[in-house]
């Protein structure tokens, strides 16, 4: 019935997941995370033509992304920070 | 009415359904979710602020009495496709539904929907309903609280992010994502709203600005203020940060 993929309950493998479906090259996805100051950093890497997808018009891919992403680390009370990165 | 039939009341459907289904593996622990057919009496009524309003009521029969009362659900279990490394056990559960209505579309939704849930760290169950123009995942469970956001943030976004993936560009039916009946109260209070702004324009007989609201939501004004003669609607201000005015018909300065 169900194929759905389940996934562990931290921020970076929900971003992963998300971006992954986002683009069309989900294999040149990769996001890491790091310790930032005000909280976990997660740097999203995308193929160069996908960049656009995980952004959107006006931002609103990446916003909407981010907004859902921090619902997740809202629990532990850490503020997730996304980057895109070149 | 035997004890494989259960009638139940909620206020959508798919919520009469999950509370007929509730109460039968209340009655059946570990029974087969495929094995139940649900039987629509009333869609319900929306009514118009509160008045008029009609549950929906649902009647859940199990095809058969299960064998070995108590036995495990022989539904298959999610496959965990991606590493488990979180320390407490969670469920991802599909939600029930008519198994002959189940398009590809709505099980595409819900798997992802599902997927996100669990990555969310929710318990949540997610029912499709699906129409000629919207498919619609209602998520049910506990601490939903936290997919609805503040002002619905979170689900809004959640809602943007599932259509982005789902329609990639072709125009399949749009994904509306509702949690708690989210999208009914939400639509309830923009009408409250709405009355509230076309009394208070025509009263003081000058144009009334609402609070920035998404595309969705000021069509949802727009059209409820559409139908009265004694006022004019418009948007103004820039995304997302977009609202509507309201003024008193012939009165508008544009």
């Amino acid at each position: 019935m169900s194929d759905a993929v389940v996934l562990p309950n931290d921020p970076r493998s929900l971003c992963e997941f998300l971006v992954r479906r986002l683009v069309d090259e989900p294999d040149a996805v990769s996001v890491t995370q790091e310790a930032g100051d005000g909280g976990p950093v997660l740097r999203i890497a995308v193929a160069a033509d996908d960049r656009g997808k995980v952004i959107g018009r006006q931002g609103r891919v990446v916003r909407a992304l981010r907004t859902v992403v921090r619902a997740g680390g809202a629990r532990s009370n850490e503020r997730v920070t996304l980057e895109i990165v070149e | 009415m035997d004890d494989l039939t259960y009638e139940a009341t909620g206020e959508t459907v798919g919520e009469a359904k999950w509370a007929a289904l509730r109460e039968l593996e209340r009655r059946f622990p570990g029974l087969d979710r495929t094995g139940v057919a649900f039987q629509v009496l009333t869609e319900g009524e929306r009514g118009l602020m509160g008045i008029g309003r009609e549950p929906a009521r649902v009647v859940a029969t199990l095809g058969e009495r299960p064998s070995g009362a108590g036995e495990q659900s022989d539904s298959p279990s999610p496959r965990p496709s991606a590493p488990r490394r979180s320390e407490a056990p969670r469920r991802a559960v599909a939600a029930p539904s008519t198994p002959q209505s189940d398009t590809a579309e709505a099980t595409a939704v819900r798997d992802l929907v599902v997927s996100i849930a669990s990555g969310l760290g929710l318990e949540a169950a997610v029912h499709v309903a699906e129409s000629d123009t919207e498919l619609t995942a209602t998520l049910s469970g506990e601490d939903l609280g936290l997919v609805i956001g503040k002002h619905g943030k979170t689900i809004d976004a959640l809602q943007y992010l599932v259509n982005a993936i789902l329609t990639r560009g072709d125009d399949g039916k749009h994904v509306v994502i509702d949690a708690q009946n989210y999208r009914r109260r939400r639509e309830q209070a923009l009408h409250e709203t709405a009355t509230r702004a076309a009394s208070d324009a025509v009263r003081l007989g000058r144009p009334v600005s609402l609070e920035p609201m998404t595309s969705v939501e000021r069509k949802i004004v727009h059209l409820f203020l559409k139908g009265q003669g004694d006022v004019e609607t418009s948007s103004d201000g820039r995304e997302p940060y977009r609202f509507i005015v309201v003024a008193p018909a012939g009165a508008s300065t544009e």
